[in-house]
């Protein structure tokens, strides 16, 4: 089974360790918001979550682009962009699931995950274990997205429950 | 000229004129400071003369960042604020994890300066070169979360960061905080009562700028090292499971545990408190700091009882202490809810706490009754009172309001002998450590700049005893002795230098727990680490790195003797020093302060009737 980038919710602390090791790997420099992945935070709830290109069985990025630019290896699933072919319409940007394309306005470039060509940076780096670059069951993933369904479940429960006040 | 890891630039706000300026880093401060505390020593001492009132215009409030703050080292996303103090009048400093320092830097600064006093409620509003101040009349009043949440929504970007003050801020409350991520808090001295004082709600921060070190691959590579580091050491990791709750035990153990306003070391009640009791009922889950690999941070809930569906951070063990061993309480669940309330109030819960239990003091010795407390009864280990005096504080309302003057000016006013329960160090409340067991503390709490801290000299190794790492840096001649916690001897060499190794932390800036304890660095890994950040060699060499630190800490000094600050004042309370530990392993021990003193004068190069440094320390360290 080919490997595919992977996370854990319920282990990310949000330390945004990865956004920086991406940004020093790929510019030579630290500026998590040019990180090809994204740390979602809510300071209310206590949860941190990454978005990373896993890639998409089905993705929307090589669907929508209009000069094929943005191609998918049949076998590994993995995404990739031919920079050449770029015409920088943005579509990718602005229908990637996980939110994890960006443009650079400083050079004018489209900026994605290319899995650090199977080495990636982020998974190597991660304190936790919430990333992990490796092969993956679908049976994992609806678990642990069921975790977060109950936690938040409960935190509704109570909300409606109590007044909400401090 | 910038060298690697600064932005080079200061940015100053001016509320009374409403405008913002950007200036050039003075570069010889570089040498001379490195950054974060140094830097903001340097301003303050130049910038806001003697006897300025805290909460006029002309003080001011800066927030410093270093120069790996922003880059991958570990735990190098904290940032400070620095002002002349709300609560003593005097230096007033105040250190905070989360997201905000970084954000500073990737805006494209290195420290930011906020000064004046403006007409109307504002917010300060920085996104990379756009700068503005935002009228803050409809968020006036509103809780610490509240504005976040509606700072983010204004500018419809999570990621937003945001240092707000609460209502106790606006109250100008002695020791108002700065909260940052909802629940990481600038807590002593009173931050948040001087941006309170100048109309300030929040300063809001984005930045889509980098951090460029010197040597990019060779610091990129020793920064991953030292994350390995990190999560290989034992106590690290033993860190990241139980966060700061990993001390009530420890505490306890040693009779060190401040109990009914620091009277005993010893709680009845500890095991509620302690991190074994607390992690598997409550917490739901672990969090970090920007670049932190150890994450002590944890999201704690509360599922049933009266505070059920309190959803917070914390509280650390310092918290645990303030609102849990010292007012005598031992329910987990109100320390949370005393957290949260002094997160969304925004108020420091370790002066709040011993202000409380200043105030049960009092209340026991028949000093203040219920006719004075609006019919609270301050009962020791009462934690429906605690948490009313706790919201009355807040809003200033009733009792609350000299309460919220902090207990020294409380005790004062109330007078009738309740200073003998005032429990602080230049006006600063006492954190939850004790001199009587642990003698260095004693003297770190006397003499350090802001007042009762534990955070600029608590040396850990001589109470924990790690034999090898004393004798690597104190000398195997100072063994055993500088190892005892129940003797004087020694301890001043302890302080210094721990004192200046803290120093260098402080201008980094990187967090206690990656130096202070658990003991994972110390000034040979800074000197490894700061030529590849900066490019300068001379910051590689740790006599170098150790002269900085004592150039930061004796211009501190030199500003609080400007205020008056000098021998007399570097006192204990006299339950320290006169009043024998009750109970416990340490019972019967008392601090000769004195002795500590002369010492430590000694070893800083401070005169010892004065305690001020001396003409040829200035000189030494180019300070005259
Ligand atoms: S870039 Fe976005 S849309 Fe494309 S494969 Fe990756 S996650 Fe899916
Ligand atoms: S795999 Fe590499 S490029 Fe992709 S997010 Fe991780 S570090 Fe960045
Ligand atoms: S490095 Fe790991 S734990 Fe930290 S934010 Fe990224 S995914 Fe989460
Ligand atoms: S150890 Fe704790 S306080 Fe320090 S940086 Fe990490 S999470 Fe923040």
């Amino acid at each position: 089974m080919p490997s595919r980038l992977s996370v854990d919710y319920t282990k990310c602390t949000g330390c945004r360790i990865c956004e920086l090791a991406c940004s020093a790997k790929n510019e030579g420099r630290f500026q998590p918001s040019i990180a090809r992945l994204k740390i979602v935070k809510y300071d209310d709830l206590g949860l941190d979550i990454p978005h990373v290109c896993s890639p998409c069985e089905e993705a929307p990025c090589v669907e929508i682009c209009p000069v094929y630019a943005m191609r998918q290896d049949p076998i590994s699933k993995m995404t990739y962009l031919d920079e050449d072919k770029c015409i920088l319409c943005k579509s990718c940007v602005g229908v990637c699931v996980n939110g994890v394309i960006l443009l650079d306005t400083v050079r004018m470039r489209i900026i994605k995950c290319d899995h650090c060509d199977g080495d990636p940076e982020c998974a190597k780096v991660c304190p936790t274990g919430a990333i992990h670059y490796g092969s993956i069951s679908k049976l994992t993933t609806i678990e642990r997205h069921a975790k977060i369904g109950t936690y938040l479940d409960e935190i509704k429960r109570v909300a409606e429950k109590s007044t909400g006040e401090a | 000229m910038v060298n690697g890891g600064y932005t080079g630039k200061i940015l100053r706000v001016d509320l009374t004129k409403g405008d913002f300026k950007v200036e050039s880093l003075p570069t010889e401060w570089v040498l001379k400071y490195i950054g974060g505390d140094g830097f903001a020593a340097r301003l303050l001492y130049d910038e806001v003369p003697a006897r300025t009132d805290p909460l006029s215009p002309e003080n001011k409030l800066l927030i410093a960042t270093g120069p790996i703050t922003g880059t991958l080292w570990p735990m190098s996303g904290r940032t400070v604020f620095v002002s002349k103090a709300a609560q003593t009048g005097i230096w007033g400093e105040s250190h905070v994890g989360g997201f905000l320092g970084p954000e500073l830097k990737y805006a494209g600064y290195d420290m930011l300066v906020v000064e004046g006093r403006s007409e109307n409620p504002v917010h300060i509003s920085i996104h990379d070169g756009d700068l503005e101040l935002i009228d803050a009349t409809p968020h006036w009043g509103m809780r610490t979360d509240e504005v976040t949440a509606a700072m983010r929504k204004h500018h419809n970007d999570p990621d937003v960061q945001v240092g707000a003050i609460g209502p106790a801020g606006e109250q100008l409350v002695r020791f108002a905080s700065v909260i940052v991520n909802n629940a990481r808090a600038a807590g002593r001295t009173g931050m948040g009562a001087v941006l309170g004082s100048k109309n300030v709600k929040t300063i809001s921060i984005r930045g889509h700028g980098s951090v460029e070190v010197a040597e990019h691959e060779e610091f990129f590579k020793l920064a991953k090292k030292a994350h390995q580091k990190v999560r290989q050491n034992p106590q690290a990791r033993e860190m990241g499971k139980w966060g700061t709750w990993i001390l009530t035990a420890v505490k306890q153990e040693i009779g060190e545990l401040p109990t009914f306003n620091h009277r005993t070391g010893v709680f009845s009640g500890w095991e509620s408190l302690s991190g074994e009791y607390i992690r598997p009922r409550f917490t739901v889950s672990d969090r970090a700091c920007f670049g932190c690999s150890l994450g002590c941070k944890k999201m704690n809930y509360i599922p049933d009882g009266p505070y059920a569906g309190t959803l917070e951070e914390g509280p650390e063990y310092e918290g645990l202490m303030a609102f849990g061993s010292l007012l005598g309480i031992d329910d987990y669940p109100t320390t949370l809810k005393a957290n949260q309330i002094c997160n969304k109030y925004g108020m420091d819960i370790i002066s709040v706490g011993s202000t409380i239990a200043f105030a049960m003091e009092c209340y026991e010795n028949g000093i203040i009754d219920d006719s004075d407390t609006g019919g609270v009864p301050l009962e020791w280990g009462n934690t429906e009172s605690a948490i009313k005096i706790l919201q009355m504080i807040a809003s200033r309302e009733g009792f609350g309001d000299i309460l919220a003057e902090g207990s020294k000016i409380a005790s004062e006013k109330i007078g009738k002998g309740s200073e003998a329960y005032a429990i602080h160090v230049k006006g600063l409340e006492v954190s939850g450590q004790d001199g009587r067991t642990h003698r260095s503390i004693g003297l770190s709490h006397a003499t350090s700049a802001r007042g009762a801290d534990h955070l600029r000299s608590l040396v850990v190794v001589d109470q924990l005893g790690y034999e090898k790492v004393a004798a690597e840096r104190w000398g195997v001649d100072k063994l055993p002795e500088i190892l005892n916690p129940y003797t004087e001897q020694y301890k001043a060499t302890a302080v210094v230098e721990t004192e200046n190794t803290y120093c260098i932390r402080d201008t980094l800036i990187v967090c206690w727990y990656s130096v202070s304890w658990p003991p994972v660095f110390w000034m040979s890994d800074f000197a490894e680490m700061l030529p590849l950040a900066t490019g300068i060699d001379a910051f590689g060499d740790v006599t170098t790195l150790v002269e900085i630190g004592e150039r930061q800490l004796n211009l501190k000094r030199l500003f609080n003797a400007r205020e008056g600050i000098t021998r007399k004042d570097d006192q204990l309370p006299k339950r320290f020093t006169h009043e024998p530990m009750p109970e416990g392993p340490g019972k019967g021990q008392v601090v000769d302060l004195e002795s500590l003193l002369d010492d430590y004068y000694r070893l800083r190069g401070w005169d010892p009737e004065t305690g001020l440094p001396t003409k040829e320390t200035l000189r030494r360290l180019s300070l005259e």
